[in-house]
Parts: C-alpha cells; sequence; structure tokens
C-alpha cells in the first residue's frame, strides 16, 4: 500500500534569486524513484505542489527536487529551512522508459532541467552514451552547469543573451549536432511547451524517437481528479483525441501521439 | 459500539462515502488505501456517451478550496458496465452509481440500462447539479418542478433508493429538496459545488478555459453544514452530507446537523489516506465518548432560541 509521507527537509541549495535544490529525507522515494517521475510536496496553501525529481540518494536515503518560484506556494516552500517538516506524496507518474536506448539526447530548458539531471545520471550508470542540451535565459541563469559537467562530457549550452555557450535556444544546437550523436538516438525533453513542441518536430524530422514530459496544473497528482489533462492523439478512429492523465498517464508522453 | 448507519434502506458500515468525481470508480485510491473499510464509493458521473469533458486548465486553487472544471469526462455507461461496475464491487465499499444527463431522457435511458444490475448497487445518485456542463444537471438542478418531475418519472423505472445530488447554487435549497422529496426520491445528498471564478491579473481572463468552475475543499464546510440543516428540516427523507470534510470532527458536525451519512472528497486530492484514518477516528470517537451508535447523532442539534 502506498503512503503518504512525513519528511524533513535536510539540505537546501540555493541556485540564484527564485531558485533551490530541496532535499528531503525519504528512503521511500529514495528507494523508488525513476527519472522522468515526480513528487507532490505540501505547502502552505491548500494543494500540494508537483516537482520531477531531480536525483535521490539510496544510501544516504534522500531525493531532491529543484523548485523556481512561481507563485505563492513555491515561494513558501523557498522560504523553508533545513528541519522543516513537509508532507509529501511519490514517486508518482509514468517517468522515462529506457529500455532498448542505444544512447540518449537530453534537453533541459527552464525547471525541467533538474529532471533532465536524473536522467543523465541514470543513463550514466546504465552505460547509455548521453549528449545533453540545456537552454537557459544567461550565463547567470545557468544553474547545475557545474554538476552537469562532472557527470556528462557531452554536454552543450544555449544561452538567449550569448555569455554562455551557444546563443539562441536549443535548436541552435540541436539542428548542427554530429550524424554520429543523432543517428539512431533516444530524445528526452523536459522544459517548456514550445520548446518541447520545436524539438519533437526536429526529433521526428530526423527520425529520432522522442518523449516529452508534460506539465499541467494538477490536483492530486495520482490520477483520481482528471483535472491535469493533455490532449494525446486517439487510437480510435473517427476520434481526433483523448484526454490522458498528465500525473498518471503521463507525465512522459511520446512526442508523436501529443497534441500540442 | 457501532458507527454504522443507515440511509434510509441503504446500510453502511460506517457514514464515510468518497463524493462522486473525487475518486474516479476506486482503482486510483485503493493503492492507497482498503476501500473496503470505506461505508461507499460514489461513481465518477456518468453519462448516456463518452465525454472528453472541458479543455484544460481545469483546476484553480482557492483559500481552503479549489475550483474545478472537469466537465464530466468519463467512459460513458456501458463501459463502466462492462469493465468498472465489477471492480467497485469487489472493493467490499457500498456501490453508488452517480448519473448525469444532458435531458431528462438521458436519466430515463441509463437507469434503464443499469437497473438489471442492481444486485451489485446499492444506489443511484441522481446528479442534478454539475455546474460545468451546459445542458442537464443543474439545470435541471435548479427548479423544484423539473426535478420532482424528473424523480417521479425514474421512480417507475426503478426499485433501487434514488438519492437527487442538490446543487447550493440555488435560492432556496429547501425547495429543492422538497422537489425531490415529492417526486419519491429515498434520500439528498448535499452540496455539489459552488458555481465560482478565479481571475489571472495579468491575462485578465478566468484562469479555468471553462471561465467559471465548480469550488470545493474546507471553504464550503460552513455553507454545505447550513443547508444540510435546512434540508433536515425541510423534508422527511434522509440527508448525506457533503462539502469540505476534512476530519472526524467534520464528520460529527455534518451529522448533528442532520445528515445521516456524509461525503467527502476534495481533502482526499489533498491526503489520499485520510478517509480512512476518519473511519478510524471515528471509531475512537465512539468508544472514547461511549456512544452506543453513531447514527444516534444524526439531527441531535438544539438551535440557540
Amino acid at each position: 500500500m502506498k503512503s503518504e509521507y512525513n519528511v524533513q527537509l535536510v539540505n537546501k541549495r540555493v541556485l540564484g534569486d527564485t531558485c533551490a535544490v530541496l532535499t528531503f529525507s525519504c528512503p521511500e522515494i529514495a528507494a523508488e524513484g525513476r527519472p522522468g517521475q515526480f513528487i507532490n510536496l505540501s505547502c502552505s496553501k491548500f494543494l500540494k505542489r508537483p516537482f520531477g525529481i531531480m536525483c535521490t540518494d539510496k544510501v544516504s536515503g534522500t531525493f531532491s527536487i529543484g523548485v523556481r518560484k512561481v507563485g505563492k506556494g513555491t515561494e513558501q516552500i523557498l522560504t523553508a529551512n533545513e528541519g522543516d517538516q513537509f508532507t509529501v506524496l511519490g514517486p508518482l507518474g509514468n517517468g522515462f522508459d529506457f529500455d532498448g536506448v542505444g544512447k540518449l539526447i537530453l534537453v533541459g530548458g527552464g525547471t525541467g532541467i533538474f529532471p533532465i539531471f536524473f536522467a543523465a545520471e541514470y543513463a550514466s550508470e546504465l552505460g547509455i552514451p548521453v549528449t545533453v542540451v540545456n537552454g537557459y535565459r544567461s550565463k547567470a541563469d545557468a544553474f547545475l552547469y557545474e554538476d552537469f559537467s562532472k557527470i556528462t562530457e557531452n554536454f552543450m549550452v544555449t544561452t538567449d543573451s550569448g555569455d554562455l555557450g551557444i546563443k539562441g535556444n536549443v535548436m541552435a544546437c540541436l539542428s548542427e549536432l554530429d550524424k554520429a550523436i543523432t543517428d539512431g538516438a533516444t530524445c528526452f525533453v523536459v522544459g517548456p511547451g514550445i520548446m518541447m513542441q520545436k524539438v519533437s518536430e526536429w526529433a521526428m524530422a530526423n527520425g529520432l524517437s522522442c518523449y516529452v514530459s508534460l506539465e499541467q496544473r494538477m490536483a492530486c497528482g495520482i490520477g483520481a481528479c482528471l483535472v491535469c489533462v493533455c490532449k494525446i492523439k486517439a487510437e480510435q478512429e473517427g476520434k481526433e483525441f483523448v484526454h490522458k492523465r498528465c500525473c498518471k498517464d503521463g507525465p512522459v508522453f511520446r512526442a508523436e501521439e501529443v497534441i500540442w | 459500539m457501532s458507527i454504522a448507519v443507515k440511509v434510509g434502506e441503504v446500510k453502511l458500515k460506517n457514514p464515510i462515502i468518497l463524493a462522486s468525481g473525487t475518486c474516479g470508480f476506486g482503482r486510483e485510491l485503493a493503492e492507497y488505501m482498503d476501500l473496503g473499510k470505506l461505508g461507499a464509493l460514489s461513481s465518477k458521473g456518468l453519462t448516456l456517451l463518452p465525454r472528453d469533458g472541458n479543455k484544460s486548465v481545469r483546476v484553480a486553487e482557492t483559500p481552503s478550496g479549489m475550483l474545478n472544471c472537469v466537465g464530466l469526462q468519463n467512459p460513458g455507461v456501458d463501459a463502466f458496465l462492462e469493465t468498472e461496475l465489477d471492480y467497485m464491487v469487489q472493493t467490499g465499499a457500498g456501490v453508488v452509481v452517480n448519473v448525469a444527463g444532458h435531458s431528462d431522457e438521458d436519466y430515463l435511458a441509463m437507469v434503464e440500462k443499469l437497473d438489471p444490475y442492481k444486485e451489485k448497487i446499492d444506489a443511484f445518485e441522481l446528479n442534478f447539479s454539475c455546474p460545468n456542463v451546459k445542458e442537464g444537471c443543474m439545470v435541471i438542478g435548479s427548479s423544484p418542478k423539473a426535478i420532482q418531475s424528473l424523480v417521479s418519472r425514474l421512480r417507475k423505472l426503478t426499485d433501487l433508493p434514488l438519492w437527487v445530488k442538490l446543487t447550493p447554487n440555488v435560492t432556496s435549497v429547501s425547495e429543492t429538496a422538497k422537489g425531490a422529496e415529492a417526486g419519491g426520491a429515498d434520500a439528498i445528498v448535499a452540496i455539489n459545488t459552488m458555481l465560482g471564478m478565479a481571475i489571472d491579473i495579468k491575462t485578465r481572463r478566468p484562469i479555468l478555459h471553462n471561465n467559471t468552475g465548480g469550488l470545493s475543499g474546507p471553504c464550503v464546510k460552513p455553507v454545505a453544514i447550513r443547508m444540510v440543516h435546512e434540508i433536515y428540516d425541510a423534508v422527511k427523507i434522509p440527508v448525506v452530507g457533503c462539502g469540505g470534510i476534512s476530519t472526524y470532527e467534520d464528520v460529527l458536525e455534518f451529522m448533528i446537523a442532520g445528515a445521516s451519512a456524509v461525503e467527502l472528497g476534495t481533502i482526499s486530492l489533498v491526503h489520499p489516506t485520510r478517509p480512512v484514518e476518519i473511519v478510524n477516528d471515528l471509531e475512537q470517537y465512539v468508544k472514547q465518548n461511549n456512544i452506543e451508535g453513531l447514527a444516534s447523532l444524526t439531527g441531535t442539534l438544539e438551535m440557540w432560541r
């Protein structure tokens, strides 16, 4: 039987003004969490808030998430101190499927960079060759830059400002990737909708299998309330779409089945 | 000492019913608790044909609650009979089937389809109160006469208990309750969600794509209790109380106000194990307070004169 866990914030690593990596003690989520899955975390507001898992540590029994200030809930979570108590549900959602993946291109943007980190770490452990392309606003915004540099050799960044890596968005980098990297690769994308859509189109045009992690406003996170649905192409003839639950059927979907 | 209750002829092992639309058909919450420990489950609102529901965004948080505009996304009554009814039965909880329609004819057709499975169903819950669809439901539920007329037609089609779930979005909920009673309803369920709106001040648009949605959660509890009490005074049939219940104390409040049983659900979207915890708390409560039967609390409210 699954539970709602009482967890303690054991480490807070501030990343600039509006972002932090929060690490919580929870042996169950540390043991079970997989890349692409998320947790639902309590805050001072009524509903919990969903966050993609950034990493787990089975030895210390902890998991980490990246939080960026979006509204009042995340703002309050970011004011928490080490030792503070939360309740959490998780791991939730389907996560990425690494079965049969020969090589991997990971593309991250915004808070999607946190779950992409978990995927990069996990793939490296499995011995899958990984290329990471992260899109940032600027050098000052390039959180986890050092962390990615440590775990992957093929780490590329783009910035809107051009003060770090390639100037432009992730497409500027992807379109220049060597065939040796792209041929037969699988692509996982987590980031803003427009970014995931553009990367999906690029991946499909180049024959790569591509998976995206969708985001919707959620309530329960466990598939009961149906508020977080996404439009997914219907298999049934004569029907354009079906509403699938982002939290339970996703958040990871095949790029070609998503209706943007 | 017992926490068993009765809603008319329907016997429940305790007063806790998972409210329609907050628990699907039980599958997801079954991962978090033994549903067999609950009084009953009320199914996701069913329609004659499958429905995709409304476009996202479907949820907006509010102080102590939330607005939703799911819009009755459901697989339709045929798929329910094929894949979900037996699942609900095997959970061990009572089975309440929530029926929603675009028109009187929809309700009649659905009850006709479902009635042959009466051995597996404890009660029909007639959804005259969903605020997120354009036809049927709340439109019917806003008129005491329309309620009476439809309930009396449905009454002729089935011997199963007919519970009428009422909307709070009316001038007088005691009048709509009386309409249901006059039509032959066996119980009133009150309340469904309250119609509300939330606005994004940057875009100056409603947050919900449906513009409006149904408000639920602890914020509606005082209104729900007031309405349950009004209905309890207005009709002779039992009342199932619903609206913002989060603790066993809330359950007691509703029962004292006049409820024979209660529905809850928004709280399990935040704490999925809470319904079973409330059952355990009620057991403790009757023991500690030496209460022979929890059912004896129903309607024991003494008003100030």
